[in-house]
């Protein structure tokens, strides 16, 4: 009951937040992203609690459902872009990357109600260790592809050589490259152990490693961009625009994935 | 007690008048003690820039004190009477509360917004108070003053956006990299114009400084000003990847830096960002390198519209700086005419007081007989039906001083009670 009330009161501390960041954004005003700032603190700590009240009222452990998927997703972008934040000077970022958290945690929300009774075969450390990983992985994605479309958004301001006030609150092409190049350097080894988890997973239940299910293939599609991409920024030097264009892209196919893909394919992954 | 602003600015006097005024108030510690010297100045601050001469005093009132700061005003300059004249602005109270507020603030700067009147503001309010030429009232005005101005800094971009090319140049700069620690810039061909700019991004942090120049001699006269290193003019293409920001400014007919030089440098220093920045007329970097990604090509006219378009904020933002202005002249005039009032609720409540000691004293005979405790009722009593008559007469006083200028209950009470 503690953990439905904390979770609450952070989803509505993420809103208030994605609001004022906005208005900061529109009203061209960095002391209303500061405030914005501190209340994605906020929420963030009562998250925090949230989940710490939640694991311990579970009876076997915890638990790893949709609901709670969707808000470690949340949790971890908040995380993520409040550390980049105390590095550089991003706040505006914020207005971009709080919407989305407060996506995710609406998502939870819905699914709030019971705990569904995880179908049996969804229990053990390795199902959870499979759902923290990859979520925090595609969480750090998440922010990667927020700080991209900024960073499209001030490179096309800095090319039409337009001096406005706009591109002023913007943070720096250097901050926001580095930003997603770090959402990648993390969020790519976390997926790929998350990928090996599940598949140990499926072995144990199905029997074998992989099943060629539609889900499946989409993440691999995605796992494969996310690798070409690091592979690049690593080697051959990619950098801003193309760097930042990619990680985009992939983001794309891993939304397409999770959210437009449910309803369209028959998949064995249904319970996520 | 009036308060009066005299003085004048760039747009009144030509720079001839303003520049013997600012000679003459040189001293500004004399100036200031022959103003306290004038009969009827109470407190007062003596203001000169080389864009204005100002002079802030607190007179009695009723006199000659505005014709005796004209007087002095004239002797300063040593200039005939008419044709100072012509260059004097005179504000009173009100009106001399909104300037002060409008100068600290740079809305009446010749570059609005610009940073350093505030500071000379500042030094001459200090001045003032070490030739202990204030009071409360410069006090506490020119607090409000720094308030007003700090205020329509942070609620305002007054002072957002460079309004030089040479700044410009920096805030891109940051735009672009962010922090500039560490960065290091080469300069091509070593103009007024580059060596400003480079002074600018050294301050903000810029790491290591090249510089080369058709004339060897030049470039390293400028290396050795900016601890930098000079390289041969020939040779700087090599130096190319090794820097994050190059400013070009030679006099050479055609392109200097060619796209192709760009791109191959772009490709050794693995796509770190590079900006470059040609204020050379005729263009010194081939504009076709501006369009390679990563790239950010900026020439002197793209520099002058991102001033332009600075500017044109600028003045926006100045409107709202007016409103911040006109709202804080009526927080101060509110206090300026609860000034007026506070004597009068002093001096009442002191007599209403005296009144009842003066009765305890005289039935403190039979006072004597009471219990401890009874006694200190009857004291405590007789403070209450003071304190319970004087609360609705003060309450008007203080609305009254709300409404302004006029003050008939202050007199009414004065008489009423032979205060």
């Amino acid at each position: 009951m503690i953990a439905v009330v904390l979770f609450k009161t952070a989803l509505t501390v993420y809103l208030i937040s994605a609001v004022v960041y906005g208005a900061s954004l529109l009203g061209r005003r960095v002391m209303l992203a500061r405030i914005a700032t501190g209340l994605m603190l906020a929420a963030l700590a009562i998250h925090t609690f949230s989940f710490a009240a939640r694991w311990l009222a579970a009876e076997e452990g915890p638990v790893v459902g949709l609901v709670e998927a969707s808000s470690l997703f949340a949790w971890v972008m908040a995380a993520a872009y409040l550390a980049f934040q105390l590095k550089t000077k991003t706040r505006v970022l914020g207005a971009f990357i709080s919407p989305v958290i407060c996506l995710f945690m609406v998502i939870a929300s819905v699914r709030l109600g019971g705990t569904v009774a995880a179908p049996a075969i969804l229990r053990g450390s390795l199902v959870t260790l499979h759902v923290i990983l990859s979520v925090a992985g595609e969480a750090l994605f998440a922010v990667a592809s927020c700080a991209g479309l900024m960073y499209l958004f001030q490179d096309d301001q800095l090319r039409r050589k337009k001096g406005g006030g706009f591109s002023r609150l913007l943070p720096s092409l250097g901050d926001l490259d580095r930003i997603n190049y770090l959402c990648l350097l993390w969020g790519f080894p976390l997926l790929t152990l998350g990928v090996l988890a599940g598949s140990l997973w499926a072995r144990i239940v199905w029997g074998s490693h992989w099943q060629w299910d539609p889900k499946q293939i989409w993440t691999l599609l995605a796992w494969g961009s996310y690798g070409f991409l690091l592979y690049q920024r690593l080697v051959t030097g990619w950098r801003g625009r193309t760097a930042a264009r990619w990680s985009i892209a992939a983001f794309v196919i891993l939304l397409v994935l999770t959210v437009a893909g449910r309803p369209f394919f028959q998949t064995w992954h249904d319970f996520l | 007690m009036r308060l009066v602003l005299i003085g004048m600015n760039h747009k009144t006097a030509p720079l001839e008048i303003r520049e013997r005024l600012q000679l003459s108030s040189g001293d500004d510690a004399h100036s200031l003690s022959e103003l306290m010297r004038l009969p009827e100045i109470r407190e007062a601050l003596c203001l000169a820039t080389c864009n204005r001469v100002e002079v802030l005093a607190r007179v009695e009132d009723g006199g000659q004190a505005v014709e005796q700061l004209r007087e002095f005003i004239y002797r300063q300059g040593n200039l005939e009477r008419e044709e100072l004249e012509r260059c004097l602005y005179v504000y009173q109270d009100r009106e001399a509360v909104r300037h002060l507020f409008r100068v600290a603030a740079s809305l009446d700067s010749m570059i609005m917004g610009e940073p350093q009147i505030l500071g000379q503001l500042k030094a001459a309010y200090r001045q003032a108070v070490d030739n202990r030429a204030t009071a409360v009232l410069l006090n506490r005005l020119l607090h409000h003053a720094f308030r007003v101005a700090k205020r329509v800094r942070t609620e305002t971009g007054i002072a957002g956006n460079a309004v030089s090319v040479s700044y410009a140049a920096v805030e891109l700069a940051k735009k672009i990299f962010g922090n500039l620690k560490g960065k290091s810039i080469l300069l091509i061909g070593a103009g007024e114009m580059s060596e400003l700019a480079a002074r600018h991004l050294i301050r903000q942090g810029v790491g290591s400084i090249r510089i080369a120049n058709r004339t060897y001699a030049r470039a390293e006269e400028m290396a050795v000003m900016f601890q930098g290193v000079p390289v041969p003019f020939e040779r700087f293409p090599e130096v190319l990847p090794e820097v994050d920001i190059v400013i070009a400014s030679t006099g050479a007919p055609g392109y200097v830096v060619t796209a192709e030089m760009v791109a191959a440098a772009l490709k050794r220093r693995r796509n770190r960002l590079f900006f470059l920045i040609d204020i050379a007329v005729p263009r010194d970097i081939d504009p076709a390198a501006g369009e390679i990604e990563n790239v950010y090509l900026y020439n002197i006219d793209h520099l002058q519209d991102v001033v332009d378009a600075n500017k044109e904020m600028r003045r926006i933002e100045a409107m709202k700086a007016e409103g911040i202005v006109a709202e804080e002249v009526e927080i101060y005039e509110e206090w300026f005419n609860a000034l007026a009032v506070v004597p009068t609720i002093v001096s009442l409540r002191e007599k209403m007081e005296a009144i009842m000691q003066g009765e305890l004293e005289r039935s403190s005979s039979w006072l004597r007989n009471l219990e401890g405790e009874e006694r200190s009722r009857i004291e405590i009593m007789t403070a209450a039906i003071v304190n319970k008559i004087l609360h609705d007469p003060i309450t008007v006083l203080k609305e009254e001083s709300k409404d302004r200028d006029e003050l008939p209950y202050v007199a009414a009470v004065r008489r009423l009670f032979k205060i």
